[in-house]
């Protein structure tokens, strides 16, 4: 950090000078009057800082950040496509901002939750869809919840779930949190889910399903699906559907006819709303007609007779949040999926399967890809066969010198040293070649100039920066 | 409009250099009766027709005037500024900073929302965010019984009702008992099987709990036991007495009163601050300041993962990923604006406005004011005629006040009326007319 990069704090003036309140225009009391002293605190440490430098101030730091607006960020598993800016002119009108969620003439927005609930049915196979949820991980925890529910209320006691070790790491997490203990499932040499290993769990009797989610965290489809999820159900298990990977699917095939049960959704990867610098996201969780009961409430029916809102439901695992969900990233997704179309959509899966294909096939000739298949919506690589001790950290590091996001490092673990890469759609050709270029060209830099890497970044603000003191002696305020 | 660069001459110079000739060999691991044909949804519509479609339905939300409505989500004025650096795109399209190097500029924000939330709280430390007050307080209660391993928490009678049933839907998840308590109960409830008292001041009715002596009756019986306050409109603070000097050992807090639209309730934002004795059980994001290894210069990056679910996975201490992180960008904006000057003189005027109202309503007959404590910005009045004092606030474009029977079906012509400093002078009078207007009305029925 350079010195006129200071803090908001150190920018602080004698005199307030903003003036964001309006003027008191009724006649009062001094605030002693009815509120007793000993709750009335000394003054805040926060100072009064002008408006222009309150503005330069984060305009300064924008400038040190980079996102999708800035080039590719081929973060694998985060779908960091392009966020089209009609989403965010919607997401300001008025009829929607100051929309009270407690208010009685609300139509337009409960209509547009059950009109986004039928379309999102429609691309999943699903038949009911609760959009409470905050986040993919929150969705998670709702739709073990309702598994969880489910086998409650028929008097079974089955408190395990299976997870390949190819999982997302919040699946592992939700499924604590839900109360369940978690049996890790290890990925086959094709890095799909070995059946015979299944069946040899499920054989015991008091599991309660299978978190998932395909083509999986390798980018890889599991060809045996259909079986995955027979053999979970002949088990009276549930399928779970992790739907962080949906965006290859889009139009493709959806997730009900491979069997599964509950899907959830990250409307902020697959649906173009904006990652926000980690949020605010949404997750919708769909689940078929036998499991609609156990949605949370408040839940948002789209009937033939227009949309119906239950509060209260018996068998439901109850509410999750409060009010209606995220609601402005709901509406967002909203603007997206009216754009697009079925055909749109289904170009969406195309051309981002397209995309990660046309960069695994060029990177695969110096890097090592340790899956060699076709691949969905991201791909692998390793640091195993690289020169001069080079490591993916090294590599990521130095792809931000070039001007460049660095994909997903060191997942999934089942690739040691993992660089795991996803285009997406919204690339162009011209800017996957500069890609492919720049990752040529650290290749022959981890060759022939590995000094270059191992104190790589160069050229951003700050170098490598010191993780092991930062969790030592953890300063996380001023 | 699919947003997708490529033209078809484009498409195909990279199936040939991928090796295939048509896009659905892509798709050849898929089983064929997998692949649908086309999905059932309408065709892609232009810019203007989108704009369109939803300027219709936003007609079928009913815009107001002025609120009088809170109870969890309010309307407090939002300087221009704060939109502006929100829809910095190098900040909403950004994903978590995984990559500090190149995400500093995020990292400091963050690291500077943490900082100001610990100013304005007087607690040690706080998280990166939580998605909203409900959950906020639903994590700190599986953090208390983590910390304390024990499985029962206490949650006062006056926390949102909504928060109410989101912990209890979170505890029956983890197997926590939850017992919901009134305050007068509190000592005979509880014991050194607690883990965690829950309670939320100001409260869901608008009365202000004596925290300090709350927090004190607790710890002096069972010091073990954690004390958990949450809030919904934490601007109070630019006056009342910060949990951080009293014995709070977590604070939580819906923070969409920091800048951020209602938008029918969502995103907000879960503030979340505790001590530092519990930094590494805390759930969530948190960004820390360091140095480069092979140089002075200090930076940013997101730092104790070990608690996370992406390193620890099913040890992790909580499952959150994503958060709310441009929430807490508003939130950091919208304090830095208003200044201590500011956010001294905004819960003042809350203060006044609400006592103003309150002073105004007590002189028209049949309404009784039913607080007994202080209040801040929100209090409960019974009515004559709850339902014509609606009919007369929706007449005068005034969104109505909340009917507290939506929650308490026994608490039959009550409500919680919220007014902020952006109730104006004529919003004000014009609510005290209704409020004559909704009583004389019920008399002249007679």
């Amino acid at each position: 950090m350079d010195e006129n990069d200071s803090f908001i704090f150190e920018k602080g003036y004698k005199r307030a000078q903003n003036n964001f309140i309006p003027k008191l225009d009724i006649e009062c009391n001094k605030l002693e009057e009815f509120l007793p002293s000993n709750l009335i605190r000394d003054e805040i440490q926060i100072p009064d800082i002008p408006e222009v430098e309150i503005v330069r101030h984060f305009v300064k730091l924008s400038k040190i950040n980079y996102g999708v607006d800035s080039g590719i960020y081929p973060l694998g598993s985060c779908t960091m496509k392009y966020n089209p800016k009609i989403n965010e002119y919607v997401a300001r009108l008025p009829e929607f901002t100051q929309l009270h969620p407690l208010q009685e003439e609300n139509e337009g927005a409960l209509q547009l939750i059950g009109n986004i609930s039928k379309m999102l049915s429609e691309i999943t196979g699903m038949d009911g869809f609760t959009l409470q949820p905050a986040a993919g991980a929150h969705g998670e925890l709702v739709g073990l919840l309702i598994i969880k529910k489910y086998f409650e209320t028929k008097g079974l006691l089955k408190n395990k779930i299976i997870i390949p070790d190819s999982a997302h790491g919040t699946n592992p997490a939700s499924a604590k949190m839900a109360g369940f203990s978690i049996i890790e499932l290890q990925s086959n040499e094709y890095g799909e889910v070995p059946l015979d290993h299944l069946e040899f769990a499920m054989k015991q009797g008091d599991i309660a399903g299978i978190m998932l989610t395909n083509p999986n965290t390798l980018g890889v489809f599991d060809r045996q699906i259909k079986e995955i999820t027979k053999i979970v159900h002949k088990y009276d298990g549930l399928c779970y559907y992790d739907g962080a990977n949906l965006n290859p699917m889009l139009g493709i095939c959806r997730p009900r006819d491979m069997g599964f049960d509950i899907v959830h959704l990250n409307l902020h990867k697959t649906f173009s709303t904006p990652h926000g610098g980690g949020g605010p996201g949404s997750g919708p969780v769909g689940v078929t007609n036998e499991l609609i009961p156990f949605l949370p409430i408040p839940c948002i029916i789209s009937t033939e007779h227009g949309i119906v809102c239950n509060q209260d439901n018996i068998n439901s695992i109850g509410r999750i949040k409060a009010f209606w969900g995220n609601f402005g990233i709901i509406l967002r997704a909203y603007v997206y999926i009216l754009s697009l179309g079925a055909e749109g959509l289904k170009r969406v899966g195309q051309i981002a399967v397209l995309n990660a294909n046309y960069l695994r096939i060029q990177l695969q000739k110096k890097y090592n890809l340790p899956y060699k298949r076709i691949c969905q919506h991201e791909f692998v690589l390793s640091d195993k066969d690289m020169p001069n001790e080079i490591t993916t950290e090294d590599i990521a590091k130095r792809i931000l010198d070039f001007g460049f996001y660095a994909p997903t490092i060191y997942f999934p673990l089942i690739v040691n040293g993992a660089l795991m890469v996803e285009p997406t759609e919204t690339e162009s050709k011209n800017s996957l070649d500069k890609f492919v270029e720049v990752m040529n060209k650290i290749y022959d830099e981890a060759l022939n100039e590995p000094e270059k890497l191992k104190n790589a970044p160069l050229n951003t603000p700050v170098k490598r920066l010191d993780a092991v003191n930062a969790a030592r002696n953890p300063v996380l305020r001023d | 409009m699919d947003f997708i660069p490529h033209d078809d001459k484009t498409i195909a110079e990279m199936l040939k250099i991928i090796g295939i000739s048509k896009i659905e060999d892509l798709f050849k691991d898929i089983p064929r009766d997998l692949i649908i044909k086309c999905l059932n949804l309408p065709e892609g519509l232009s810019e203007p027709d989108v704009l369109e479609n939803l300027k219709e339905l936003g007609k079928k939300n009913k815009t107001y005037s002025n609120s009088f409505l809170g109870a969890g989500c309010y309307f407090h004025y939002i300087p221009s500024l704060v939109d502006f650096v929100i829809s910095r795109s190098e900040f909403y399209t950004s994903y978590t900073p995984y990559q500090a190097e190149a995400s500093q500029g995020y990292l400091q924000a963050i690291y500077e929302y943490q900082s100001i939330i610990s100013r304005l709280t007087q607690m040690d430390v706080a998280n990166a965010s939580m998605y909203d007050g409900s959950t906020a307080l639903a994590e700190a209660a599986i953090m208390a019984s983590i910390i304390t391993g024990k499985n029962q928490v206490i949650i006062l009678e006056g926390v949102h009702p909504e928060y109410i049933e989101v912990v209890k839907t979170y505890c029956w998840g983890q197997n926590i008992g939850l017992k919901i308590v009134p305050i007068e109960k509190l000592g005979d409830e509880v014991s050194k099987e607690i883990a965690a008292v829950l309670f939320q001041s100001p409260n869901f009715f608008g009365d202000i709990e004596d925290t300090l002596i709350l927090a004190k009756f607790v710890k002096e019986r069972y010091p073990n036991c954690l004390i958990i306050h949450c809030m919904t409109d934490p601007t109070c603070l630019g006056v009342l007495k910060p949990p951080g000097e009293t014995d709070i050992d977590i604070f939580v807090a819906e923070g969409q009163s920091f800048g951020i639209n209602p938008s029918f309730g969502g995103p907000g934002l879960g503030i979340f601050a505790t001590r530092k004795k519990f930094l590494r059980k805390i759930p969530g994001r948190l960004v820390g300041k360091t140095k480069e290894i092979n140089g002075n210069r200090e930076g940013f990056l997101l730092t104790l993962q070990a608690r996370e679910q992406h390193i620890r996975r099913e040890k992790a201490s909580s499952n959150i990923c994503t958060n709310q992180a441009l929430c807490s960008l508003s939130a950091l904006v919208y304090l830095a604006s208003l200044g201590k000057t500011g956010l001294c003189e905004i819960a003042t005027q809350n203060f006044q406005k609400a006592h103003y109202v309150m002073n105004k309503i007590k002189l028209i007959p049949g309404y009784t004011l039913l607080n007994t404590k202080p209040i801040y910005n929100e209090f409960i009045v019974k009515c004559p005629n709850l339902d014509s004092l609606i009919e007369e606030c929706t007449k005068l474009n005034l969104l109505p006040p909340l009917p507290l029977s939506k929650y308490y079906p026994e608490m039959k012509d009550i409500a919680l009326v919220c007014v902020t400093e952006s109730n104006s002078r004529e919003s004000i009078d014009n609510f005290i007319k209704a409020v004559e207007n909704a009583n004389y009305s019920k008399e002249e029925r007679f």
